[in-house]
Order: C-alpha cells, then structure tokens, then sequence
C-alpha cells in the first residue's frame, strides 16, 4: 500500500509569556491510503497539536508534511477536519445547506451539489434533518452533519480531533460502529484523535500511542482484531491493558507526590 | 376586575392603556385652560393638524425627503463601515489604524460636526449627509468589529478548511457569524441617524424648495402653528416605533432567530 500521508520530523513550538513550551519533539510516521489510524495519548500530550498542524491550522516549527507527493502547509479541502466542537456547522445555513455550500466553494455546479449532499446525508441516516438548522439538531445529529459535510467533499484524508468527545456514551458508540462502518464504505483515509482506549482500539488499523512534555511517539501498536470488534473479547482485554501501561497514567498519591501507575516505562 | 386583569395580562393592550392615559392626562390639562392653544395645543387640533397634512400631501413629501437623505447616508455608511471593518479583519496595521480614528470620532456627536459640515459643503443635501455618516459608521464599526473579534474560532477554522481565504472568508463566514453584533450596530446607527437627521434639518433647513420633517417643524414653529409641529413630531415618533417594531423586528426573526443564534423575543 502507498502512503498517504508522510510525517517527518516534525517540531512544534509554542512561544509564551512564561517561556518555550516543546509540544511536539520529532514526530514521523506515515498513514497509507484506506488505513484508520488512531491518535491515543493524555491531555496535554500535543496530539490536538499535531493533527491540527496537518490540517494546516498551526504553523510548525520544522519538519515536513507530504500529502501524497506534495507537500503541504496551508489549510486545504485535500485535508478536511472533524472537529469535537458542536458549533463546526454553520448555524446560517440548513444541514444541506452546510454541506451545499462547502461543494459550491470547491466548484461543483449546483445540481451535482445537491445529489452529493443528499447521497452524503443518507449515508450518515440525516435526511429527514437536510432543511432544520443547527440549533435544532442533538449533538449527535450536528456531528453526524459534520461528518457528511467532510465525506462530500472527497479529501484526501480525513482528520478527526475527538468528534465524538463531547458525545454520552451511548450516543458515542452508536456513532463509532456507524463511522466504522461509512469507512469501511467509503475507503476513506483517517487519522482519529482520542484519549479513549476503548475507542483507540475500536476504530483504528493502529494506534499511536503519545506520551507528553514534549509530545512525542511512544509507540505504534497494529490492532490484528478483526472486526466488527467487541470490548468485552479476551484479545481486545488485552490489547486495552498493553495500551493502557503504554500511556502514562499519572495520578495524585498519598503525601500529594506524583505517583506512576504500576507499568510505567 | 376579570376584564381588567385580562388586559393587563396582554401585552399590547397593556401599553394601549398606558398610552391612552398619558393622553388623558394631556386633554385635562389641556381642558384646564391655563396654557394657551399655541403652547399646548388639543389632541383634537393636532389631529385635525395631523390628517390636514397627510391628505394635503405635505406630510408625505418632507417625510419622503427626511427617508432620502437618511438612505443615502446609510448606503454610504454601511457600506464604509464594512470596508473599514473587513480590511481591518485582514491587516493588523489597518485594524490599529481604524481603533485608533473610531476612538476619536465616536464620542463627537454629530451635530457638534455642523459648523465644519457648513464650512466645507454649504448649506444643503451634502452636509446633512455627511453628520448623518458621521453618526452611522462609529458604532457600526464598533459593533461590526466586536462582532468579528467573537466570531468562534472552529467556524473560522471550517471556513478556511473548505478553501475560502481573505475576503471571502469574511464575507461568508464573518459577517453571518457575526450577524447579532451587526444588527445591534445597525438599530444604534439608525436611531442615531434618525436623531441626528431631524436636528440637522432645523439648522440646515430647505435646499431647492424641498425640506425633511425637521424643516418641516421648524417652519411650522416660525409660523406658530403648534399642533402641526406635534403631529409631526408624531409622526418621528411613529417612523422610529416602526422601524423598530416592524423593520429590525422582522429582519432578527428571519436572521438571527431563525439560525438560533439569539434567545427569541418575549411574547
């Protein structure tokens, strides 16, 4: 398989008042066409960094992005992000609108729009939703848009920084099987950024687990379950547990010391 | 005591009691006849003055006239404010630039501005126009560039996703997003305006035969005729009620309040 998308070296750099901060320390790796690849680190750990640096939203500080052959850093529809925010829609405009309006910036002529945006909300079950407006729409239903409006526009890979974040349990797992299954579909590209195991291993071909200050790779774990994968399965257990030491679970200990889960390094 | 407790539970008919007594009040004064009919005048006589005027035509004229110069001034400041804005949302220096001269002018009020507006256009049209952008344009790009500034940072960051970039991407993003900032903007700009407009009339008076409703009061008052400087002060009043109540009314609930973007207006 060919890569899709190629990370080399890069370096993240935020200046502030009270000094340097390393976000990200020498980051490489590289997506192929079709995989699902999830982003798994704690809070902090620059992964929210890293994938809006692809999206060109962050400037870096060295390093180089290939999408394909070409290299890129400016934002671009080659390159459409998912974002955790429910306020992603624009609230002028109707579902189909929303979707609509984004092909109609791209060039489409209007009756092809309004076939792709129609196809694109069927696909993620909106279609009775294409004229309410934002305000009117769960959570759920303004994430589900969103991903329509991203699938319709064919990037070349898509980024998704916690979509389901904000989401109850419930809402979130219906949603991570309906993703699964729209990319199994679609053959989309996909880089996912969590700090759920459970979803870490439930959506991705691989996982990359993050560890903090600075933000860098730990490791790159392939998930060989197949699927459509259940937690509750010995081999999921665990996968989780292997992820689960990988990821530096500090938490407060007695004596107020930072204390490191058993299993750390 | 039923009835009474209904009406009161209405809104509109609340202020229609408020309204008819305040006008009691006046007829009894009236009716007293300690002030003279040139002071005070009768609501009955300003009526009379009132539909005189509207069937004659005159009312119609000078409050077409008062509408012509008051568009104008709002085309050219809507559309001066904006440019400031949007150019200022490009270039950081612009934006320094336009802070700078909105922190200056704004707190002039327009009428302060006669004198110069006198020396540099002469009577007429242009200097009214000019007061009149004057107290556009400030608070709209005051407004307009809050409003910017709060625009939410994902939407922005979808906008530029899709491809949109430079002014386009103020356009299409900034503005609607930004849409219950600009429609404040534009209910202060019109009101100011608005006042504005009438006192620059009285001072400015007629060009060419034609006046606006300030003019129109003002020669009424030269001429002591009372009740037709009331009647046209009720229609400033009526004009600055509807365009309220009816004009920004409509235009929140087919914006703003469509898109929930704003708590909706109490019934």
């Amino acid at each position: 398989m060919d890569a899709k998308v190629v990370i080399e070296n890069l370096w993240v750099k935020f200046e502030g008042e009270q000094g340097n901060v390393q976000a990200l320390e020498d980051i490489s790796f590289s997506v192929n066409e079709g995989e699902f690849l999830t982003i798994l680190g704690p809070s902090g750990c620059g992964k929210s960094t890293l994938i809006r640096v692809i999206a060109g939203f962050q400037s870096l500080e060295k390093g180089k992005i290939f999408l394909g052959k070409k290299q890129v850093a400016e934002p671009g529809p080659d390159r459409i992000m998912v974002f955790q925010e429910f306020d992603q829609l624009f609230p002028w405009r109707t579902v189909i609108g929303n979707i609509t309006y984004a092909l109609k910036v791209n060039g489409l002529d209007k009756t092809k729009r309004e076939a792709k945006a129609n196809k694109y909300l069927e696909m993620v079950n909106l279609q009775e939703f294409a004229r309410a407006f934002p305000h009117q729409l769960s959570g759920g239903m303004k994430q589900r848009a969103a991903i329509a409006r991203s699938l319709a526009l064919n990037p070349e890979i898509l980024l998704m920084d916690e979509p389901f974040g904000s989401l109850d349990a419930q809402t979130r797992s219906i949603l991570q099987a309906e993703l699964v299954r729209i990319w199994q579909k679609v053959g989309s590209t996909i880089i996912f950024i969590t700090h759920n195991i459970q979803e870490a291993i439930l959506l991705g071909d691989r996982v990359m687990v993050m560890s903090s200050h600075p933000g860098t790779i730990k490791e790159i774990v392939d998930v060989e379950i197949k699927r459509p994968r259940l937690p509750e399965t010995p081999e999921f257990m665990k996968l989780w547990h292997k992820l689960y030491t990988l990821l530096e679970t500090k938490r407060f200990g007695e004596n107020g010391r930072n204390n490191v889960l058993p299993g750390k390094d | 005591m039923q009835l009474i407790k209904k009406v009161f539970e209405n809104k509109f008919l609340r202020q229609l009691v408020f309204i008819v007594g305040l006008l009691s009040v006046w007829q009894i004064v009236v009716s007293t006849g300690k002030y003279h009919e040139l002071i005070l005048p009768s609501l009955g006589s300003i009526w009379t003055a009132l539909i005189e005027s509207i069937t004659s035509g005159e009312m119609w004229d000078h409050t077409a006239y008062s509408f012509y110069l008051i568009g104008q001034a709002l085309g050219i400041g809507i559309v001066l404010a904006f440019s400031l804005t949007a150019l200022s949302m490009v270039s950081p220096l612009f934006a320094d630039f336009v802070k700078t001269i909105t922190t200056i002018f704004h707190p002039l009020p327009g009428v302060a501005l006669l004198p110069i507006a006198l020396m540099w256009f002469g009577i007429g049209e242009k200097s009214i126009i000019f007061i009149l952008v004057h107290s556009i344009i400030w608070p709209l790009i005051l407004n307009t560039y809050t409003g910017f500034r709060s625009v939410s940072r994902t939407q922005l960051e979808v906008g530029r996703n899709i491809g949109l970039k430079g002014l386009r991407l103020v356009s299409s993003v900034m503005v609607p997003s930004a849409f219950p900032y600009i429609l404040t903007g534009l209910k202060i700009s019109w009101s100011n305006s608005w006042r504005s407009l009438v006192a620059a009339e009285m001072i400015f008076g007629a060009s060419g035969g034609k006046g606006g409703l300030g003019w129109w009061i003002y020669q009424k008052r030269f001429f002591l005729k009372t009740p037709s400087v009331f009647a046209a002060l009720f229609v400033i009043i009526l004009i600055g009620i509807l365009v309220e109540n009816v004009v920004f009314a409509q235009l929140e609930k087919q914006t703003v309040q469509r898109w929930g973007m704003v708590i909706r207006r109490e019934k």
